[in-house]
């Protein structure tokens, strides 16, 4: 990561003053709060001393930036809803006017968002058959023929044995690693993982070592380690250990180095967790994910978690693996025996999409949409680098974070683009490191060339006004006709 | 003007309370926010250099005394109060004593004190409370001080 240093300064120095500026304001409600009087006396406070100072101090200024309510389907272009404040952010109220803008911050990274020509017949067909909700556990009698169908159908996609499907994919993180490891072992976790697995670590009592992001060398020297020294206290060798990286960062970008990460666990004997919630279905030539690119063998990688509510357009999360792993799992997670399992329309779509983008339906459309998504990626992140942004994240990658450091810079880049009707998802602390606010493009296959170019001239022209261009600009070339083969749908 | 760029290595600390003082330039803006503040002081209230030195360093010892040996957790709710028992001293570096961040901070005080003392001729009754300031900044950042309540004051229930 390249940091302009004058911007680093300045951005310390801009929170120091919303800090100063918060407290001062704090301070003043708490005199004048004094003098009124209280009808909870005797009671304990809701929040512990400085808990909600930031929600209350920083979030709220802004907010409006942020939880935009949405009234069409997620395709490339979709109805935002307008809200109105009259106690300045303090709170929203929504209005009846919509506006329509191009959609920049959906993870509808094949298309599968709106309707399809293929899934949603078959969907709606199912619903009609099998009702919304399967009322039961999967042990009770929530496993439908589609269930199983289902499993065996995610599992041939993914390259594995079998997998198991829960109906959320952040539970699906949560309530499998307590299940897979406990007191007296460890997991070694990527500093950048997202919460659903630091929460599923935290809850599984096993020690939680963390290594610097996608840095193989620390990964090594951490294993090196705590393998030396044993279990804390007793210092008796580790039951097991479970090194779990993602594949796709949803904040960076980036790709995990897997051929590496997957050698220095097979050498030390340690177990390979990876998450691709975020490259399934978007990144492999046939969409199989990141084993698929980077070229690792599935069977070096002993346990995938995806989910799809990112390339196929449904919801839940599923774990593959070998057939002793998933048996154990269904007579073990809680999730498996104790919650409401998938509904079988979400079911059918996933069923339905993974035929899709395997070619399965009797068209090319799959591949269509998986080489229009990488020819989308490649060639937005590179007008943007172009353009002089400082854009994170590898070739290939869908999620593309523009970095705005600043936090004038968030809500000025979100209103912009807003008022242009192009919507995007700005974040910033504490989702991502103080200094690292960021605006990220998630790019999806439906977003046609037009699309894409007035995305880049609203993102230029408000980029400029607003001051995040951090590199130089690439002087304009001569404009080159690039040979666009013309898809016949 | 040539644009300058620092490289930020990523970190392992997990703490976002405590993360962004690895970052680059965090050194820098401590001290220019010190010598800016002591430029404003003088414009604002027209004394003697000296002077202001010295209400820069009692200033900045009533705030770093609050923000950091006082006020104990984290000022958000994501890590569901892992902290709350911490002060931000106690937390930053994960708890690891004696590493280069809480080496500076530990330097920046005393080297305030010098300045103050220096530019008011070490004269009473600034030298008393300055030398008060930079005593109980100090004592608070020693090792053996980690964790320690004297007499309860600031311990949980």
């Amino acid at each position: 990561m390249i940091i302009p240093y004058l911007t680093a300064l300045t951005t310390y120095f801009s929170y120091g003053l919303l800090f100063a500026f918060g407290q001062l304001r704090d301070f003043f409600r708490k005199s004048v709060d004094w003098w009124s009087a209280s009808t909870l006396q005797g009671y304990a406070p809701i929040c512990l001393g400085l808990e909600d100072f930031y929600i209350r101090r920083l979030y709220l200024r802004i907010q409006d930036c942020f939880n935009r309510p949405i009234s069409s389907p997620p395709d490339a272009w979709f109805d935002v809803v307008e809200r109105v404040s009259n106690d300045n952010n303090k709170t929203l109220k929504r209005t009846t006017k919509v506006n329509r803008c191009l959609n920049l911050g959906s993870y509808n990274y094949l298309g599968f968002a709106a309707a399809d020509e293929y899934c949603t017949p078959r969907v709606i067909e199912c619903l009609k058959k099998y009702t919304p909700s399967t009322c039961s556990t999967r042990v009770d009698g929530g496993t439908t023929i589609l269930h199983a169908e289902m499993e065996e159908c995610v599992a041939n996609f993914v390259g594995k044995p079998a997998a198991i499907v829960f109906g959320m994919g952040y539970v699906t993180n949560s309530a499998i690693l307590p299940v897979l490891i406990g007191k007296g072992g460890l997991i070694i976790s990527d500093s950048l993982n997202h919460n659903s697995i630091v929460n599923g670590a935290r809850g599984s009592g096993a020690t939680v070592r963390v290594f610097q992001h996608n840095t193989p060398s620390h990964l090594e020297s951490v294993l090196r380690e705590q393998i030396a020294d044993g279990q804390p206290r007793t210092h008796r060798p580790w039951k097991k250990i479970i090194v779990v990286v993602e594949g796709i960062y949803s904040m960076e970008g980036e790709l995990c180095k897997l051929p590496e990460i997957v050698s220095i666990c097979k050498k030390y004997k340690a177990f390979v967790y990876l998450d691709e919630a975020h490259s399934i279905g978007a990144v492999g030539k046939s969409g199989r994910g990141v084993c698929e690119l980077l070229g690792v063998d599935t069977a070096d990688v002993d346990i995938m978690m995806g989910t799809f509510t990112k390339s196929f357009g449904s919801s839940g999360g599923y774990i593959a693996g070998s057939k002793e792993l998933i048996q154990y799992l269904k007579y073990t997670c809680p999730t498996h025996l104790y919650a409401t399992s998938i509904s079988a329309p979400a079911a059918q779509q996933i069923i339905s999409s993974i035929k899709v983008v395997l070619g399965e339906d009797g068209s090319s459309r799959g591949a269509q949409k998986l080489a229009r998504i990488r020819e989308n990626s490649n060639f937005f992140r590179s007008e943007l680098q172009k353009m002089g942004f400082e854009v994170l994240g590898d070739n290939d990658s869908p999620v593309m974070p523009i970095m705005l450091y600043n936090p004038a810079k968030i809500p000025a880049f979100s209103r912009e683009c807003l008022k242009r009707n192009v919507a995007v998802v700005t974040v910033a602390f504490p989702a991502t490191p103080l200094l690292l606010a960021r605006a990220r493009i998630c790019i999806s296959a439906s977003h046609s060339r037009e699309d894409l170019l007035k995305a880049l001239e609203v993102i230029g022209t408000v980029g400029d006004m607003v001051g995040v261009k951090y590199f130089p600009a690439e002087p304009n070339k001569q404009q080159v006709e690039v040979g666009q083969v013309k898809k016949v749908d | 003007m040539a644009i300058l760029y620092v490289r930020a290595a990523p970190t392992t600390d997990l703490n976002r309370n405590t993360e962004w003082f690895t970052y680059p330039g965090v050194w820098s803006t401590y001290i220019l926010i010190l010598f800016f503040s002591w430029l404003m002081v003088l414009s604002v209230f027209a004394c003697s250099p000296g002077m202001a030195w010295t209400v820069v360093h009692l200033s900045h010892f009533f705030v770093t005394y609050q923000f950091f040996h006082w006020k104990k957790g984290t000022p958000f709710a994501e890590d569901q109060g892992i902290y709350n028992r911490l002060t931000w001293w106690e937390q930053i570096d994960s708890g690891q004593q004696l590493t280069r961040n809480r080496k500076f901070l530990t330097v920046v005080p005393i080297v305030l004190y010098l300045i103050a003392s220096h530019t008011t001729d070490y004269q009473h009754p600034m030298l008393f409370f300055n030398t008060v300031a930079v005593f109980v900044l100090v004592v608070a950042k020693f090792p053996h001080m980690h964790k320690v309540r004297i007499f309860g004051i600031n311990a949980d229930q």
